[in-house]
């Protein structure tokens, strides 16, 4: 086959119309300090899993809210608690990754 | 005299109520218990947005209310309500009787050395912003270096926090982020300056042609991602810890100094005082108004009103305004 | 004293006979039951403990103590104390004075398992003798101490207060009937045995309740049916026992032997846990010690209503409680019976099942090596106060280490392990231990509490001595390392729980701080010392929550009226430094400060 250099992409566009994010309200009546994250990105400065698989809490929330699949990131998780200590909105994140670790198919 | 009119704080709102009152024609007792007048601005340097020097604006209020009753060095002791009256026992051991009494308590200045991650108190090179104003009125710190090549600012420090018992925005830092960061531009133009913010909010006049300002004519960095933790290298530079979070990615930069945004919280003291007469106090335990919209100057109480930054964060314009409005308000009740 | 009934019955023993067979049959059963639940290894253990002479004089020593004399709680609440050991020592006493009597004056109805119970009808005073008056006067001074202990309980219930409890446990209705006829025994008793005192004899109590009986009623149509009230109630605490708290006062003896053969709770629910659960006696002193119980909302999720929700089979609550506790320990510090809450808490944890698994086969990190290891553990690189004045102090010491985790390493696993996911926190475990061993260290400082219990009690670490810098400061001194001046600031120490009641450390702090500046003891120290509340133990327990506990914990310091809080926990200062009106500071850096400039510069 001769490769003409292109090729079919997925479109990049959030189309929040046809995104599946059952799994985040799920997560929100669980716990629902989850739905108060501001996006400030402390829990996935301090992290001490982020530099080993990307983990940030921020974007696993934004993810699910975007029907991302989210489950590398949280492949290093440690559960330590840095992050509960340093949100500015008092999210329970330990609870948060347990209950996603629970609910995820 | 019967109808006295007591102000508790000689910072600029109740300096700016006493002149307005003077000009009622109404003599106030104004009560402040630091040596000089002024409060929080009289220790600023400029203010933004126009870089105005906070000292000739405190000059001119203390020209304008030499015909108050000023007390300084001296504070509140108790008050109690006695049928329409006050009567307030200072601590010089003077007992007014007052008609009206003007809250302009403020705010008292989040103390930074409580998140212990940003090091404050524990790291040489890490000050707040009330640090950086004193050294810039001329006081000497031996935290700043003489040429730092990077310099963070690290924005609601203590505010939009629940960690640190505030949830509300100081709403100045990020103004007066930006207006530091130019400053220290201008004395140190090779630095590179980083903004550490989670949003800006340039709400008021002019304020966001000060934020183009300072990315276009100083160059100032802005990062969005809030610090989570700063450590320090084994030649005293510290590295900043935060989250890009435009690239969603970790991100790490060693500064040579590093200034905290320490934001507006409610005063404490005030709070007990208030709270004595019955005086409500809010959620974010700023004295509370009678309504957020429209009675901001008044209290639950007949008599009691308030002006400035004691029933919540204020810029000083706000400030300024609220302190007229509650001058007017005394006046007219007085005259009821 | 002579036979009073030549055939030796009387139908109204019947009840009490059925409540005894039913509760002897229900224990029976039960004991076998857990027997056959306990893993092999430990009922071996357990059976060998039975011969060995030291366990059986132990088991002895302490069924005696604890169930009859209630040793720990005297020590802990007098007047409780005296309540309960009243009660129980009194009741085992009037069993076996009535089987004295029965040997001394009837010999030949000893093989009659009621006659002890009921020995006052069945006999008839022939002629005063000095023996039997003195056992009247006995039987009727015991009566009269479980009275007291009983009417200190009716006391209890409606005044807690006055016992010096805050809170009582709010009883079921099963352990209110359970209650009342336990407190209806003694009365009754007392009441039949003075309705009969004149034909029997009797002493203080019963001959002058007899002489007052009988002048007013002028009859003894009272007699026999005080005898059936008294044995009908004694069947309905017998019957109800199995299911009240009450069942505690069997499953106690149970309880000692198991814990005296050094048996470990394996499963949250059987064999050795299950008695534990039915050891509760719901006596409530885990609700004032329990951090949680400052909020109204929390009480009920305090160990004695875990114990209850097991015994229930409660799942969602088992599941609630189970989540939501700090694992501070002091509920099972304070536990008079030993229920170990924490421990049982944990292995409910551990059933949850999670569909995302981590791994941590992959990380890398860099290698430490050196004799010393420094480890400051995930929380302190946001308290950096802590890991520098230790890394300052070991310096000035002339210690030559390695801090193995400045840039950030591997959790020690225990945040994991207390969430019940034991084997996630194996996988971070083993990481650790690989670094370590490879390292070729000797000794490894911990400054965290929570890293220093996982390290010393989960991980194999062989030829490397852990040791907390409270332990290693403390050495440092004694060798004459470190000199240390003394500042005018009085400080009160917090023991961590994981320092404290977790690995027993509450000496080398004293012992430091003495050295470095004044000490003042809150009311609530050492074992008794009062949750920060910050413990990454809870998993659910929310902010707003937290905040009243850390609250409470410090009104607890301030009692103490030091000028300043020193503790040796990174979460404790972080959490304490939210709220405190004075300075909170780590030991570390107090240590630092206090530490003279004499020392070698490396």
């Amino acid at each position: 086959m001769t490769d003409f250099g292109f090729s079919l992409s997925k479109s990049s566009v959030v189309d929040i119309d046809r995104t599946d994010t059952a799994l985040y309200r799920r997560l929100c009546e669980l716990d629902r300090t989850a739905a108060s994250c501001m996006s400030c990105g402390s829990c996935s400065a301090t992290c001490t899993a982020s530099s080993y698989s990307g983990m940030s809490l921020r974007k696993v929330l934004h993810g699910l809210q975007r029907g991302e699949d989210v489950r590398p990131m949280l492949r290093c998780c440690m559960l330590c608690g840095k992050c509960t200590m340093v949100c500015p909105r008092g999210i329970n994140t330990r609870h948060v990754l347990l209950t996603i670790a629970k609910i995820y198919d | 005299m019967k109808d006295n009119v007591v102000i508790i704080g000689g910072g600029i709102a109740g300096m700016e109520a006493a002149k307005q009152l003077l000009s009622l024609g109404v003599k106030p007792i104004l009560v402040e218990k630091a040596p000089r007048l002024g409060g929080h601005v009289a220790s600023w340097h400029r203010l933004f947005p126009d870089m105005t020097l906070a000292s000739d604006i405190i000059k001119r209020l203390e020209k304008d209310i030499a015909g108050a009753n000023i007390f300084l060095e001296t504070s509140v002791e108790n008050i109690s309500r006695k049928g329409r009256s006050y009567n307030l026992v200072l601590s010089n051991g003077i007992t007014v009787n007052a008609a009206a009494v003007l809250f302009a308590t403020g705010f008292s200045l989040f103390d930074a050395a409580k998140k212990e991650e940003y090091g404050y108190g524990v790291y040489d090179r890490v000050i707040t912003n009330a640090d950086l104003e004193a050294w810039m009125n001329g006081k000497k710190d031996s935290r700043i270096p003489a040429s730092p090549a990077t310099v963070g600012f690290v924005h609601c420090v203590g505010s939009r926090d629940i960690k640190a018992g505030n949830t509300q925005c100081s709403k100045v830092c990020c103004t007066t982020a930006i207006k530091q960061a130019i400053e220290i531009k201008e004395r140190f133009p090779a630095a590179e300056v980083y903004c550490f913010y989670m949003d800006l909010r340039l709400f008021g006049k002019k304020y966001e042609d000060f934020y183009i300002e300072a990315q276009k004519d100083f160059g100032v960095h802005f990062v969005r991602g809030r610090v989570s933790e700063v450590g320090e290298r084994i030649d005293g530079s510290l590295q900043v810890k935060a989250e890009d979070t435009l690239s969603g990615r970790p991100l790490r930069v060693g500064v040579d100094l590093l200034v905290l945004m320490s934001g507006m919280c409610c005063n404490p003291k005030a709070g007990a005082l208030a709270s004595s007469v019955k005086l409500e106090l809010d959620s974010d335990g700023f004295l509370r108004s009678r309504d957020n919209v429209y009675e901001i100057n008044r209290s639950n109480l007949p008599g009691v009103f308030y002006a400035g930054a004691c029933t919540g964060t204020k810029t000083v314009p706000e400030t300024a305004a609220e302190a007229r409005a509650a001058a007017l308000e005394i006046y007219n009740y007085l005259k009821a | 004293m002579i036979d009073r009934i030549p055939s030796g019955f009387n139908p109204f023993v019947i009840p009490f006979l059925f409540g005894m067979a039913f509760v002897l049959g229900y224990c029976l059963f039960g004991a076998v039951r857990i027997l056959l639940q306990l893993p092999r290894e430990d009922r071996k253990k357990l059976y060998l403990s039975l011969i060995t002479p030291t366990t059986i004089y132990k088991n002895i020593r302490d069924i005696f103590c604890d169930c009859l004399l209630h040793v720990r709680l005297w020590k802990r609440n007098p007047v409780l104390g005296y309540m309960h050991s009243s009660i129980a020592f009194g009741w085992f006493m009037l069993i076996v004075l009535g089987h004295v009597e029965v040997l001394l004056f009837v010999p030949h109805r000893i093989n009659l398992f009621y006659y002890p119970i009921f020995f006052n009808y069945f006999v008839a005073e022939a002629n005063q003798t000095l023996r039997g008056a003195f056992m009247f006067f006995l039987m009727d001074l015991f009566l009269l101490l479980v009275m007291s202990g009983i009417a200190i309980a009716m006391i209890k219930r409606v005044r807690s207060r006055i016992v010096g409890m805050r809170k009582t446990t709010r009883h079921s209705l099963i352990n209110l009937i359970g209650m009342y006829s336990l407190w209806a025994i003694f009365p009754l008793r007392l009441l039949a045995e003075c309705f009969t005192a004149h034909i029997s004899g009797g002493s203080f109590l019963t001959i002058p309740g007899n002489w007052v009986f009988r002048s007013i009623l002028g009859n003894d149509l009272n007699l026999l049916p005080t005898w059936w009230a008294y044995s009908i109630v004694l069947c309905i605490f017998m019957c109800v026992l199995p299911f009240s708290r009450y069942m505690h006062i069997p499953a106690e003896m149970m309880l000692i032997p198991l814990r005296n053969a050094g048996l470990k709770v394996r499963d949250s629910r059987k064999g050795f846990a299950r008695v534990q659960v039915m050891s509760c006696p719901n006596c409530g002193v885990c609700l004032d010690a329990c951090p949680m119980s400052v909020s109204r909302a929390d009480v009920r999720d305090c160990t004695v209503y875990l114990m209850r929700q097991m015994r229930a089979g409660n799942e969602r609550r088992i599941k609630e409680i189970s989540e939501k506790c700090l694992l501070c320990g002091k509920c099972e510090a304070v536990c008079q019976e030993g229920v170990e809450g924490p421990k049982l808490r944990l292995l409910e944890r551990a059933k949850t099942e999670y569909r995302l698994s981590p791994d941590y086969s992959d990380i890398y990190v860099a290698a430490p090596s050196g004799k010393v290891l420094y480890f400051s553990g995930c929380m302190s690189q946001l308290t950096p106060s802590v890991g520098r004045s230790v890394e300052s102090v070991m310096r000035k010491a002339g210690v030559d280490f390695d801090w193995m985790d400045r840039e950030g390493g591997i959790c020690c696993g225990r945040p994991m392990f207390t969430a019940g996911r034991l084997e996630e926190a194996r996988g971070m475990v083993r990481r650790n231990e690989e670094l370590i061993l490879a390292s070729g260290a000797d000794t490894l400082v911990v400054s965290c509490p929570i890293c220093f219990k996982m390290f010393r009690e989960e991980y194999s670490l062989p030829g490397v001595r852990v040791v907390h810098y409270l332990e290693y400061f403390d050495e440092l001194i004694a060798e004459g390392r470190l000199t240390l001046e003394k500042s005018e600031l009085c400080y009160v120490y917090h023991d961590p729980c994981e320092l404290g009641r977790g690995s027993g450390i509450y000496d080398q702090p004293r012992r430091l701080l003495g050295r470095a500046a004044a000490i003042a003891e809150a009311p609530k120290a050492r074992a008794e010392s009062v949750c920060c509340g910050g413990s990454l133990g809870s998993l659910t327990l929310d902010f707003a929550r937290r905040e009243k506990m850390t609250r409470a914990s410090l009104e607890n310091l301030y009692a103490s009226h030091a000028d300043a809080i020193a503790t040796a926990c990174p979460l404790c200062l972080a959490t304490f430094g939210r709220y405190s009106d004075r300075p909170v500071r780590d030991v570390a850096e107090i240590i630092d400060q206090q530490t003279k400039g004499n020392n070698i510069e490396l």
